[in-house]
Formats: structure tokens, C-alpha cells, sequence
């Protein structure tokens, strides 16, 4: 189990994460989905002790990784499929890191084998393509059999048959009741491959839901009603226990009320409205939106200083 | 079909009982302790081409230059004992000319390991293998205490063989010119012992400036400054300043350690001992705490 408070990280200027909490638990394959830049690798880097958080905290199974007595059995993480010695073999990477913790040889060749690393083994990491050097980080984090995986962009750069073999791993160590929290920045991917699903923008948590709930839009399904009076409306549908915000004049954006119930509640009250717009079909919808909006804000610097 | 191999070779079953037989060091603690992670940099030092290269040129360097200094050493009491002026230079640099013709390749020595001290740490950050070690020791400090260790022995052995194996190269190239070289007489022993502390000391100097810079141009060319350019500008630059700061310049205090008397500008022997190991112990201190409060 991953818990994180009010986690935050600030690089001179700029706010790459903040103030995120969320919890990762076991059993299950909790997504990390965000853009590019969203702050995913600075919060698995805190995590995993590299990055001190400006402030805020995290735990791995009720302890800052730090704080264990043997990190590599606590926690496999794949960082950075980059995390090698461009000189050194694939081997002796996993040799030396195995050292540290005394995991044996025997248990070298497991990862290998079971990463698909036989035959390149031997070779020097830096020549390694990006697919293969996937497989590395993952033999790595499997090194010390931990009960908690941190996969960062896992299927990035492999191969079709990789991204299956992904997939069905981190299926298999979260049915064993393992921890699994992978990040990417693509949803088609965590459709496929995460239960829960914690979706985050612009260094915050945007959505944490499981990923059913995000697919069908339980919960999170938005109508945009637009309408003459829409102060009355808002009382109206507040009072029926939506939650509404209000971006433009004349336009309201309610959460938590499908738009038949909207539109019986306006007729029932003689409310004009004149759009009714159902915003969040699909996960992937609700993702490019928020996508959009990224770009967007990344425009208006005023905005970000101002919050 | 690949999807059905995973599921049947990933079961970690075994993985962990065969972990759970692993703790043949350190008792029943699974994690790092300092014997591990000293392992663990032997392993990651003995797996770089590089690094054995460095060592290896390290050897033929010392060796190649003890050759051919015991031969210029030969050549100039040759032409003293014929030439009258060159007696008298001769008599000016001290008796024993043979002494330190195995040391001769020092300066390329310190050179080289130094180097490898800076590169060892600084490739951790340019490859990014930084993050796999730091993960796997994420008090940092065991790790960057476990490198030094072996950056500093390595060096001392790699200089004190090559030291040797370069006086018994010499020896007989001296014996033709009628030079006498005893390498087991404590002068032989103590230059020695004195050149091989001090490149193990330039090694942990050049460590701690690859942990500080992050970058091996900028950690070799800061080396290279402090060892090779500051002598010569201290030197250079006019003023009783820098002709008493050039005595505390760790390049300078090997003389003063080695040397049989007191050399003029110099210091003392104990002055020189305490000055080297301040040049150890700041860099080495004020690196590790960095490395511990840094970003990876």
C-alpha cells in the first residue's frame, strides 16, 4: 500500500506536483495516468526516496522508503528505463544490485529469464533498444520479489508482444495481492490494464475512481445546461443534490444528475433551457478534455500564478 | 502464448523462498548491510572496461616510466663521473639519485586514478544508474562510503604494485651503470607506502568532486586545476601569498612526507600530513552530506 499527503514538489518557479494525496492499494492494479509533464515521475521518484518532497509525505506499506530495512524487498520500482550503466552487461547490473540486498545469483537468472533477457544478458545496457531496456527495469524491480511495484511508462518503446507480457504481469502480481501502480500517459492502455485509476493534471489529482466508474462516468458524469435563468436552476438542481459549477454566464456545469432528470427538473419549473449537453461519454473523452485543458492553462501563466 | 509463458515463469514462489536463503551475510537481516553494498560497488567496479583500462594503463605507465628513468638516471651519474659539472649538480639534488626512480610515473598516477575517482561517481549521474543505486540504498550514504572504500584501496594497490614491479624493472637497468637500488630498504619502502597513500588520497579527492559536479569534463578539469594548473600559477603569480599558499596545495605535501630532511618552502612532515588529509576529509564530507540531502 502506497499513501501519499499533500505530497508536493517544487522545482525553482515551477510547481511539478502539488499538494497530491491519494492512496494505492493492494490486490489491485492502480493506474497513474496523467500527460506528459503532469508530475507521474516526480511523484514515483518520491516515492522511492530519490526526490524530497518540498513538503507533504508518502509512505510504502506505513513507512517512508527510506525508513526499511530492506527497500528492494519492499519495493520493485521501475523509474526509468535509463537506470543503467551504459557500459555495463545486463547481467552484472542485476548482479550488483542483487548484492546489495544479498539476493542470490539463482534469483538473477529468474528475472532474466522470466523478462526474456537470455540472450542479450551479456551485452553492455547502452546498446540496448528501448523495449529491452523496459525488460531490464522491470527484471530489476522484480529483483527482490517485493510485495509493491512502481512501473513507470512500463510499455513505452516495447513491442506489441511486450505490451501483452506487461499486461498480464502486473494482472498476475496484483492477483497474487501485490501492490501495482503503473503510470502512462496513455489511456487506451490503462483501460485495458488498470482496476483503479488515479488520473493527474498539472501536478493535481484530477480523478481517483475505479476505472469502471471513470468508464461508465459514474459519478463523474457532467451535463452542460445552458439557461436564461440559471440561478434559479441552480438552486433548483442543488436542491436534488447535484453539484454545479458555473463557468460562463447562462451556462452551468452539473455533476451527479443525468440530463433527463435536469430537464424534468426545469420543466417542472418553467426554467428555459436552450442546451443540454452531456460532457464526459468516455474515459478517453474525459481524458483528451482534460488534455485540452493542460495545453490550455500551459498558455495562460497568469492563471498558474494565481492559484 | 507469451502472455501463458509469464504467467507460469513469473510465479514468485521460488524467488522468494531462494531469497529467504540469501542472508549468508548479515545474519537474518534482508536488507543492505555495509557488506553487501561493498559487494555490490566491487561487482559494479569489476564490470566496467573502462575502469580496468585505467588500471591497467595506470601499471604501464608507472613501470614505463620507472624504465625510463632508471636509464636517464643511469646516463646523467654516467656523464658525472666523467664530467666534473655535472658532479657537483648531481651532488646538488641529494645523494641517492636511485631512490625514486620507481615513483618517477607518480604524477601520471594520481593523473589517472584521480580520474577514475571522479568518473566512478559522475557516470552514476550522467547514465542515470544513479537512481538503481540509490533505490537499492536509499540512505545514500553506505553506498557513497562503500565506493570511496574501494576507489581508495584499489588505488593504493594498483600504485604500490606498480611501484614495485617498476623498482624491480629498474633495478637491473641501474646495476648497469653501477647504481645501486634496495627495494626492500625502508627509504624504498616508506616512498612507497607515502606515494601510494597519496594516490589513494587524489582518488577520494577526485570521488568527491565527481559526487559534487556531477560531471566528468567538469570533475577531471577541476582535478587537473587543483594538481597540475594551481601549482604552477601559485608559482607564477608574484607576492609572499602564493608562495605560502603553494606549500598547502595537496600536490605539494608529498615532498615534505617523503623527503629524508626538511626541503626549503616546504612543510613540516606532521604539517603535511594533516594538510593532505584536510584535503581528503573536507571535499569527502561536504560531498557525502550533499549526496544525502540532494535530488537523484
Amino acid at each position: 500500500m502506497i499513501e501519499a499527503n499533500g505530497l508536493t514538489k517544487v522545482y525553482g518557479a515551477k510547481t511539478a506536483v502539488a499538494g497530491v494525496s491519494f492512496t494505492v492499494r493492494a490486490g489491485q492494479v492502480t493506474g497513474f495516468l496523467g500527460p506528459n509533464g503532469a508530475g507521474k515521475s516526480t511523484t514515483m521518484r518520491m516515492i522511492m526516496g530519490l526526490d524530497r518532497p518540498t513538503s507533504g509525505s508518502v509512505t510504502v506499506n506505513g513507512l517512508p522508503y527510506v525508513k526499511h530495512t530492506a527497500p528492494l524487498r519492499q519495493v520493485g520500482a521501475l523509474l526509468d528505463a535509463k537506470a543503467v550503466h551504459t557500459s555495463r552487461s545486463a547481467y552484472n547490473h542485476l548482479l550488483a544490485m542483487a548484492a546489495t540486498h544479498g539476493i542470490p545469483k539463482c534469483r538473477v537468472h529468474e528475472v532474466i529469464e522470466m523478462t526474456g533477457l537470455d540472450a542479450v544478458a551479456r551485452k553492455k545496457a547502452g546498446g540496448f533498444s528501448l523495449g529491452m531496456g523496459q525488460r531490464l527495469g522491470i527484471a530489476a524491480a522484480l529483483l527482490g520479489d517485493p510485495q509493491t511495484l512502481i512501473l513507470d511508462e512500463p510499455v513505452n518503446g516495447l513491442d506489441p508482444e511486450g505490451v501483452v507480457w506487461v499486461r498480464n504481469l502486473v494482472r498476475y502480481l496484483a492477483g497474487q495481492g501485490r501492490t501495482v501502480f503503473l503510470s502512462s500517459h496513455l489511456m487506451s492502455e490503462m483501460a485495458q490494464t488498470a482496476d483503479h485509476l488515479i488520473v493527474i493534471g498539472r501536478g493535481r489529482v484530477i480523478a481517483d475512481a475505479p476505472i469502471r466508474d471513470i468508464i461508465t462516468g459514474k459519478g463523474q458524469a457532467r451535463v452542460r445546461v445552458r439557461t436564461d435563468q440559471p440561478d434559479r436552476l441552480r438552486q433548483l438542481l442543488a436542491g436534488r443534490g447535484a453539484s454545479i459549477e458555473v463557468p460562463e454566464r447562462e451556462m452551468l456545469e452539473v455533476t451527479g444528475l443525468e440530463p433527463k432528470a435536469i430537464a424534468a427538473a426545469a420543466l417542472e419549473n418553467q426554467v428555459m433551457v436552450y442546451e443540454l449537453t452531456p460532457l464526459t461519454a468516455s474515459l478517453e473523452e474525459a481524458y483528451m478534455e482534460l488534455t485540452k485543458d493542460d495545453v490550455e492553462y500551459h498558455s495562460l501563466p497568469a492563471a498558474e500564478v494565481s492559484k | 502464448m507469451s502472455a501463458m509463458t509469464t504467467e507460469s515463469t513469473a510465479s514468485p514462489e521460488p524467488a522468494s523462498s531462494s531469497a529467504g536463503h540469501s542472508h549468508g551475510h548479515g545474519g537474518s537481516l534482508p536488507g543492505p548491510t555495509f557488506f553487501r553494498v561493498l559487494n555490490s560497488e566491487l561487482i559494479k567496479f569489476r564490470s566496467l572496461l573502462s575502469t580496468l583500462i585505467l588500471l591497467a594503463a595506470t601499471a604501464v605507465v608507472m613501470v614505463g616510466f620507472g624504465a625510463l628513468s632508471a636509464w636517464g638516471t643511469g646516463q646523467f651519474a654516467n656523464a658525472a663521473s666523467r664530467d666534473p659539472q655535472a658532479a657537483v649538480r648531481a651532488a646538488s639534488q641529494g645523494g641517492d639519485l636511485a631512490i625514486s626512480v620507481p615513483t618517477s610515473g607518480i604524477a601520471f598516477a594520481q593523473l589517472i586514478l584521480g580520474s577514475l575517482g571522479v568518473l566512478l561517481m559522475s557516470s552514476e549521474f550522467t547514465t542515470g544508474m544513479a537512481r538503481s543505486t540509490f533505490a537499492a540504498v536509499p540512505k545514500r550514504l553506505p553506498a557513497f562510503t562503500a565506493k570511496l572504500v574501494v576507489v581508495m584501496v584499489v588505488s593504493f594497490a594498483v600504485t604500490a604494485l606498480s611501484t614495485w614491479v617498476a623498482g624491480l624493472v629498474a633495478v637491473p637497468i641501474l646495476d648497469n651503470y653501477g647504481l645501486k637500488l634496495d627495494l626492500a630498504s625502508s627509504e624504498s619502502v616508506k616512498l612507497l607506502l607515502v606515494n601510494s597513500i597519496y594516490v589513494a588520497a587524489v582518488a577520494a579527492i577526485g570521488m568527491a568532486l565527481g559526487t559534487l559536479l556531477r560531471n566528468s569534463a567538469g570533475g577531471i578539469m577541476s582535478l587537473v586545476g587543483i594538481f597540475f594548473v594551481a601549482p604552477i600559477a601559485f608559482q607564477l603569480i608574484p607576492g609572499d601569498f602564493f608562495k605560502e599558499a603553494r606549500k598547502y596545495l595537496p600536490g605539494n605535501t608529498v615532498e615534505p612526507l617523503t623527503a629524508a630532511q626538511h626541503v626549503p618552502d616546504t612543510l613540516e612532515t606532521w604539517q603535511a600530513a594533516l594538510v593532505l588529509g584536510a584535503w581528503v576529509v573536507i571535499p569527502v564530507l561536504i560531498a557525502a552530506v550533499l549526496l544525502k540531502r540532494r535530488d537523484v
